[in-house]
């Protein structure tokens, strides 16, 4: 019974922001992180540049941008690695709201979850907000052995081309042109990897996510030309990126929320961008 | 990984004799051996393998319940698994030397006594936090060899215990769980080797049957399932299946799916396993022409080398998620006046299957549920003649072009073991009545970005009835007689020599059938769903039959109109032991 009065308060604080941020209506979520001194943070594991493991050391956007979180609220970052399900919505179940299947808790707030009012209806025990980029899916050429990056698909006929396996990328490539391309789409486990792949020898294009794209040219610039033009027929416009936190826990989002706009205006996001070689991107309106 | 080395000496047994069936004669602190897995069909006195056989049929000679006694059966004892950990039970009991071993939901193996239903040991995988089953965190039992029971866990290990302590002999890691690999299927052990399919991670991955050394572990073979990829034996490269991009375009070959995931059976006449092979990705087919071998198929394995002998392909070019894993459970039958060494199937695209098991030639596919819009049938060369309009389409065409499709991608019959009477000669199929919608959905999200999915909903085919236990006549094809039930049928199926079919339900019925008629004749409440296979042994002259209790697996997961038929089971996780009481 407390419970339900506790989040009805916290809903009604969630209309006003001053409120919110204040945490004294009731704020369960909110309180409940700054008594325990931490904020634990899910991020998904082996997901350069935004969250990956070099060494022993986690590192990316998404870690960077969680410990400034953190400590913009006071409190000290604890990062839970998601290896990521089936789709979001079993990421969202896993991270944010219910823990995973074997008994992990969730984390209070789940970092890189796609602002998207359909995936936000189909998941209504989490709370998505708070869109801190925008992202989509680009092209980069080997410059020694593509001419021109910026010609149509069919002019890549023969020439290896380098996709994360069951990506938007790997079915574009898969299916453009009439499928005319098929056979040469080579398949990764990751994005980076086929980054990799076409600044090296294996193949002589990749399509992958913007940043991955953007992040691999920072090493390899000099063997990778990246497509200025619109990739035709592409099969996605691109999409917002921001957190999530549980249902009861608006208060919690709505804080981190205010402060994410903050740092974004005084620049101190897109400077964890730049270090990752990635152009800052604000989100789309919807 | 400590090895153990007890040697426990175990007191005097009681071996029953009864009715001129053999009883396993020197059950001691040895432990079963090849011989006496490979003559478990007709033991009555130990239930040794999955399947109770090697080759699967599930057939007990046992006839002291039969369709007269039957009405008498009541509980001998019931033990619980206890703990906050329920879900799923999915278990077939092994039963052994005055014990009954099943493994349960969360990687657990439980040891209890066979007369008092006690409980001896209890083992617990520790899991770790991020593995991802795709559906419920069952386990479908335990292989028994030597001094040694053995089981796969969720984290994709595949590990030995001491029978009588529960310690660890030895734990392998078959496969990555953190690059989505997990294993629920009850381990075939032939030849001294442990044999098993990898399960899970559809995509970037192939599937392999694998066979390992059962007294140590070590890895002897291991045979990928798509064509293009390189085999194993003792260490080295072995042969490649099939022939590289024979029916894959570029190097789809290298992620193409196929994860043998249920598991197989043995033949020892033929010395061949059988292993089914999941379907193909990416799931949607306009991106893989071609016929995509060996997915969706049964293949023929030598369990020595891992050479395939023979295969044979349900469904060519899947679009609808049509796994072939389903047991393929050999039997013997006169066809046009020849008799021959059959072997049967019932798959996830509704079609019963009948093939000569010594070389996988195409005998006859029959409809075994009440709809198959995919296909109108299959042409004399075992090909599936495809209703072109029925396949979901191409990714880059709209979301309006929804299909609907029968069966649904969980199947006419799902992973529930279906069983083979000696008596009728019929095989008792658990199936199911159930359709679904199917499109392209274009905003979905995957591991943080947009990504083209499937959208679905699962719509049962008749108001009144999802589930359907049918008993098929192989030589025919025909229906004999079916049982409808409310909710789906999740469960295996025993058949005895007592003229009776036993099956589960998730209504938590233990119920048992005329094996002629299909007469409901006894039924029991267990308390929670019944989605475990039962079993039947002798012990002290009397016959018992064990299932296993607890709801979960897959269909709770489903939402839309199959969640009502089910909205009202609970979890549970019991060991349910039967008899006959003492006059």
């Amino acid at each position: 019974m407390l419970l339900d009065r506790r989040r009805a308060l916290a809903l009604i604080g969630g209309g006003t922001a001053m409120l919110a941020v204040g945490g004294r209506a009731g704020a369960a979520s909110l309180d409940k992180v700054i008594a325990r001194g931490t904020l634990s943070i899910a991020v998904y594991r082996d997901f350069e540049p935004w969250s990956w493991r070099e060494g022993d050391r986690l590192r990316g956007i998404d870690v960077e941008l969680g410990e400034l979180l953190a400590s913009a609220i006071a409190l000290r970052a604890e990062f839970l690695e998601l290896i990521p399900g089936d789709d979001v919505a079993a990421d969202l179940r896993n991270a944010v709201w219910r823990g995973s299947v074997v008994g992990q808790a969730p984390a209070d707030v789940m970092m890189h979850v796609p602002v998207d009012r359909q995936l936000a209806l189909a998941n209504d025990r989490a709370v998505i907000l708070g869109a801190y980029y925008r992202e989509s899916f680009a092209m980069a050429c080997n410059r020694d052995r593509v001419p021109d990056c910026e010609a149509l698909p069919p002019a890549f006929k023969g020439r290896p081309l380098a996709a994360e396996i069951d990506s938007i990328p790997d079915f574009y490539l898969s299916s453009v042109s009439g499928g005319m391309l098929r056979s040469d789409v080579h398949h990764y486990p990751t994005g980076p990897a086929a980054v990799a792949a076409a600044a090296g020898q294996e193949a002589d294009g990749v399509v992958a996510t913007r940043a991955q794209i953007e992040h691999g040219l920072l090493a390899a610039r000099d063997r990778l030309v990246q497509r200025k033009g619109p990739l035709p027929m592409m099969l996605s416009p691109g999409w917002n990126v921001g957190i999530a936190v549980k249902d009861d826990s608006r208060d919690l989002g709505d804080r981190l929320e205010s402060v994410l706009a903050a740092l974004v205006a005084n620049g101190k996001i897109p400077a964890i961008f730049e270090r990752y070689g990635v152009v800052y991107r604000p989100p789309a309106e919807a | 990984m400590k090895r153990m080395t007890h040697f426990i000496a175990l007191g005097a047994l009681a071996v029953a004799q009864a009715g001129g069936v053999t009883t396993l004669s020197a059950q001691s602190g040895a432990g079963p051996t090849d011989a006496d897995l490979m003559s478990s069909a007709t033991n009555t006195g130990a239930v040794l393998t999955n399947g109770m056989g090697p080759r699967g049929q599930r057939f007990s000679p046992l006839d002291q319940i039969n369709a007269q006694t039957v009405s008498r059966l009541v509980p001998a004892f019931a033990a619980s698994l206890g703990g906050e950990k329920q879900r799923g039970q999915e278990s077939q009991p092994i039963v052994y030397d005055g014990t009954i071993y099943v493994t349960g939901s969360y990687s657990r193996l439980f040891a209890f006594d066979a007369r008092t239903g006690e409980e001896k040991w209890e083992y617990d995988a520790r899991l770790p936090d991020g593995i991802m089953p795709c559906c419920d965190v069952v386990n479908r039992g335990a292989a028994i060899y030597g001094d040694k029971i053995i089981f796969a866990t969720l984290d994709a290990h595949i590990v030995a215990l001491n029978r009588n302590t529960g310690k660890v002999v030895w734990n392998k890691k078959a496969a990555d769980y953190e690059a989505g690999y997990s294993m629920t299927a009850a381990p075939l052990i032939v030849h001294g080797k442990v044999i098993y399919g990898n399960s899970g991670g559809e995509f970037g991955i192939i599937g392999r049957v694998e066979a390992r050394d059962v007294n140590t572990g070590e890895l002897v073979w291991s045979r990928p399932t798509i064509e293009g990829n390189v085999g194993q034996l003792n260490g080295k490269d072995s042969t490649m299946t099939g022939k590289l991009n024979a029916s894959w375009q570029g190097d789809q070959w290298k992620t193409g799916g196929g994860a043998p995931w249920l598991g197989g059976t043995y033949d020892p006449e033929t010395n061949l396993l059988y292993f089914g092979t999941g379907n193909p990705a990416p799931w949607n087919s306009h991106l893989r022409p071609g016929d995509n071998l060996y997915t969706s198929s049964t293949l023929a394995i030598d369990p020595d080398t891992g050479e395939i002998k023979w295969h044979y392909q349900y469904t060519p070019h899947d679009g609808w998620d049509f796994d072939g894993v389903n047991e393929f459970i050999p039997f013997d039958a006169t066809v046009n006046g020849k008799k021959m060494k059959l072997g049967a199937q019932a798959n996830r695209n509704g079609f019963f299957f009948v093939l000569d098991r010594t070389n996988g030639k195409f005998v006859s596919a029959s409809p075994f549920v009440t709809k198959t819009t995919w296909a109108s049938g299959y042409t004399k060369a075992g090909r599936p003649i495809y209703v072109d309009s029925n396949r979901p389409g191409a990714p880059t065409t709209d979301k309006g072009a929804s299909v609907f499709s029968a069966p649904s991608f969980l199947g006419g019959k799902n992973w529930m073991p279906m069983a083979y009477s000696q008596q009728t000669g019929w095989f008792y199929v658990p199936s199911n009545e159930w359709g679904m919608d199917i499109w392209n959905e274009p905003i979905t999200y995957k591991k943080g970005a947009a990504y083209l999915g499937a959208g679905f909903t699962i719509k049962p085919l008749y108001p009144d009835y999802i589930g359907a236990l049918r008993a098929v006549d192989p030589a025919t094809g025909k229906i004999m007689w079916t049982y409808k039930n409310k909710a789906p049928l999740w469960g295996g199926v025993l058949t005895t020599g007592g003229g009776l079919v036993f099956t589960g339900t998730p209504e938590g019925y233990l119920k048992a059938f005329d094996a002629k008629t299909g007469q409901e004749l006894w039924k029991f409440n267990t308390g929670s769903g019944v989605v475990g296979s039962p079993v039947t042994w002798e012990q002290d002259g009397e016959q018992y039959i064990a299932v296993m209790s607890g709801w979960g697996g897959a269909v709770p997961l489903w939402g839309g109109e199959v969640a009502k038929a089910v909205q009202h089971i609970n979890q549970g996780g019991s060991l349910w032991v039967f008899k006959l009481p003492k006059s």
